[in-house]
């Protein structure tokens, strides 16, 4: 249904975006997962139209997306910053927002009203939007998205800074357009969400995608080593030159830098010759932590990095 | 085109829903075109008014209650009241004996309240046995309460934009440096802030009042003179906080996910241009209607003026699409727009008659749209086709809008 060739985009020497690719078929969700910087933001902007001067092909059911304007009423988008007017109520904020797309009017306010119904926002509706917390400030914006039953879904950081409470909400309505047979594509650097979300997750990293699949093809990707982090007090070379020749041979090193290292290993066994090594450099290691393979630790591997810094 | 329609009825609709800024911004030229008119004002008879006795009743003894005696004292008013400091029992005394045509009386802190942005209430006893010079002392203190919490109220935009500049380093802009004197008055705004509700000062007026028709006084045709000047004044300040829009959706993202649907960027710009006209358009409406009623001003024939206000109100909502694509943000916008608005007015023609500027000053009001609409609204109350007037707003707009609708298609495709 889509199919994104080598999209390359850049703002001057910084490549956003680095031949990404991807295809994605009707009804499927994809969580897309990568840290600040990672290029999300731009992928879905240009996917929505509203970054341009990129390279590389996106067709749509075979045309491409940027053929025509008609292609913005297949298309739903739900952008990153709550976009919508502070002092109109919800009602009059989804009948504005849906009426820019070709939906009869009649059809407009009647999926207005059940949509505030999905997100739980019917017994507000005629309230000011400025009066909402964040988490029903960020379901709006979501149900902006969807007014005119879009074929193709974008969202962008939907979950940012919410309560547990909205997230569940506004990922059960991922879940749900998604079983209504709506593509979808959503961006997170939250694991946890893309997890029990997504039909398939891509993790991407500087401008390009580094695995895609189910959870458990992920998963196998780090096979059945388990990674062990050390945090301390030590440099990222003095930690790099001890276990230097412990390397290979069912011992990896993930990621190193100062005060935080991991590594993959193929049994446990080998921890204590690794801690022997790092105590007789008198590298000052205060914690260490055994993780067994999740999709943690898968990002961990491709990424170099951890979600949380 | 259904699109068009759409985002300027949702525009107008939010504008007209908080209409607090507008009815101040009316508001303020209305009151000045009262006091400047009363004081002003040719007599009828040919003999200058009276100056009038007034009693106060300083029971604050702060800061602002000093800055409201000194008002009284101001230069144009000295001729006109003549202010005699007094206590309460004293003063309570000479009203019985019909001694002054009024007494202020203001309460106990009277300045702390302001500064707590308490509401505080100012006391107007009336003689009862006058019957107009009562009412000059009435109007004139309504007009300095109001004046002074709707001003800063109605700048409320722009007092956020210069607090927003003092936190700017000033390599970014060096206002101090460029402009001491604004440096200064800026921070006499911030400090105003503290009186930013509404109407703080409410006036009670005590009067037993005699019956009977009281006789018109002022001669209204001065009205007439000075309320085209404040109209477009405040048409341009009403004109800006309306097309603000143009950057605060551009600032939250609002532009660009209207980009991601089928409204086209000229749509939308075109929507934007045409409210700030509509809007300009139904505040010189209600300022014609008010001059009309309250100031028995006669505009001139009808169509004249319609086309008239119809052009200026052009002008400056094209003037304000290029002022916001040029513009970089709101604070800018903010700090920017007032000063440019009273440049206009001061070159233009609204502080102060023609006729009495300087020469070089008048050179320059040739720039500026409150001179053509002024000239206009001479010319139409004589009952002329305006030609001139309506020939360059037209034009200059135009042009105005030629640079603005690419400028702002450029900064809509990010
Ligand atoms: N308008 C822009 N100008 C310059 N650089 C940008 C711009 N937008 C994004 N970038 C850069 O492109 C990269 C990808 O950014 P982005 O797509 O926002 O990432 P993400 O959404 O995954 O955090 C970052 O390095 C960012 O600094
Ligand atoms: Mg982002």
């Amino acid at each position: 249904m889509l199919e994104i060739k080598n999209l390359t985009k850049s703002y001057g020497d910084v490549v956003a975006l680095d031949r990404f690719s991807l295809d994605l078929k009707k009804g499927e969700v994809l969580g897309l997962l990568g840290p600040n910087g990672a290029g999300k933001t731009t992928l879905i902007s240009i996917l929505a139209g509203t970054v341009r001067d990129f390279t590389g092909t996106v067709t749509f059911e075979g045309r491409s997306l940027f053929a025509d304007r008609s292609m913005k009423n297949r298309l739903g988008v739900v952008p990153q910053d709550m976009a919508f007017y502070d002092d109109l109520n919800a009602m009059d904020n989804l009948l504005f927002w849906g009426g820019l797309y070709d939906v009869p009017r009649a059809d407009l306010k009647r999926r207005a009203a059940e949509l505030l119904e999905v997100v739980e926002l019917s017994d507000r509706a005629k309230e000011p939007v400025k009066n909402f917390s964040g988490g029903m400030k960020r379901r709006l914006n979501t149900a902006i998205g969807l007014l005119h039953k879009p074929d193709l879904l974008l969202l962008d950081e939907p979950t940012v800074g919410i309560d547990v409470q909205a997230k569940v909400s506004i990922l059960d309505i991922i879940r749900s357009v998604g079983a209504a047979g709506t593509a979808v594509i959503f961006t997170t650097h939250q694991l946890a969400e893309v997890e029990g979300t997504c039909s398939r997750i891509a993790i991407m990293d500087h401008g390009r995608i580094l695995a895609q699949g189910t959870l458990d093809a992920l998963i196998r990707i780090v096979g059945e080593k388990d990674i062990v982090e050390f945090t301390g007090e030590f440099a990222a070379a003095a930690f790099s030159e001890a276990l230097q020749d412990l390397a290979g041979d069912g011992l990896e090193l993930l990621s190193v830098a100062d005060g935080l290292a991991s590594l993959a290993v193929a049994d446990t066994g080998r921890i204590p010759k690794v801690m022997d090594r790092l105590f007789q450099r008198k590298l000052a290691v205060t914690d260490m932590k055994i993780k067994t393979p999740s999709l943690e630790t898968v990002f961990l591997k491709l990424t170099g990095r951890s979600l949380r810094d | 085109m259904r699109r068009f329609f759409l985002v300027l009825a949702n525009d107008i609709r939010r504008h007209l829903r908080s209409p607090w800024t507008l009815l101040i911004f009316i508001a303020i030229p209305l009151f000045m075109t009262a006091l400047i008119g009363i004081i002003f004002a040719p007599r009828s008879e040919g003999n200058e008014l009276p100056s009038i006795p007034v009693l106060v009743v300083d029971n604050d003894k702060g800061l602002g209650s000093k800055l409201l005696v000194g008002a009284f004292d101001a230069d144009q008013l000295k001729k006109m009241f003549q202010v005699t400091l007094t206590d309460q029992a004293d003063g309570d005394k000479r009203m019985a004996k019909g001694k002054a045509s009024a007494m202020v009386v203001i309460p106990k802190g009277f300045t702390l309240d302001l500064l707590e942005a308490k509401p505080v209430t100012l006391l107007v006893v009336k003689n009862p046995a006058e019957q107009f010079l009562p009412d000059v002392v009435e109007e004139f203190m309504k007009t300095i309460a109001v004046m002074l919490s709707g001003a800063v109220q109605a700048f409320a935009e722009e007092v956020k934009g210069l607090r927003a500049m003092l936190n700017l380093k000033l390599d970014s802009f060096p206002w101090e440096r460029l402009a001491p004197e604004f440096g200064k008055a800026q921070k006499k705004v911030v400090a105003a802030a503290k009186f930013l509700d509404p109407l703080l000062i409410r006036l009670k007026t005590e009067e037993t009042r005699a019956a009977g028709a009281r006789p018109p006084v002022t001669a209204y045709s001065i009205f007439a003179v000075i309320l085209p000047g404040m109209a477009i004044m405040f048409l341009l300040f009403i004109v800006q906080t309306v097309m603000r829009d143009l950057l605060s959706d551009r600032e939250d993202g609002k532009l660009r996910r209207m980009l991601t649907t089928p409204l086209r960027p000229l749509e939308l710009i075109g929507a934007r241009i045409a409210g700030g006209w509509i809007m300009g358009l139904l505040v010189l409406a209600v300022m014609v209607a008010v001059g009309t009623l309250v100031f028995r001003v006669a505009w001139g024939p009808f169509g004249y003026f319609l086309l008239l206000a119809a052009v200026a109100a052009f002008w400056t909502a094209a003037f304000f699409a290029l002022f916001h694509a040029l513009v970089r943000s709101r604070n800018q916008a903010g700090a920017l727009g007032a000063p440019i608005i009273l440049a206009f007015s001061l070159f233009g023609g609204s502080m102060m008659n023609p006729e009495v500027m300087p020469k070089a000053f008048k050179a320059v009001g040739i720039v500026t749209p409150n001179r053509w609409f002024i000239d206009g609204a001479a010319l139409v109350r004589e009952g002329r086709f305006p030609v001139l007037s309506l020939v360059v707003l037209f034009a200059s707009g135009l042009v105005l809008l030629a640079l603005a609708v690419p400028a702002l298609r450029r900064r809509a495709s990010v």
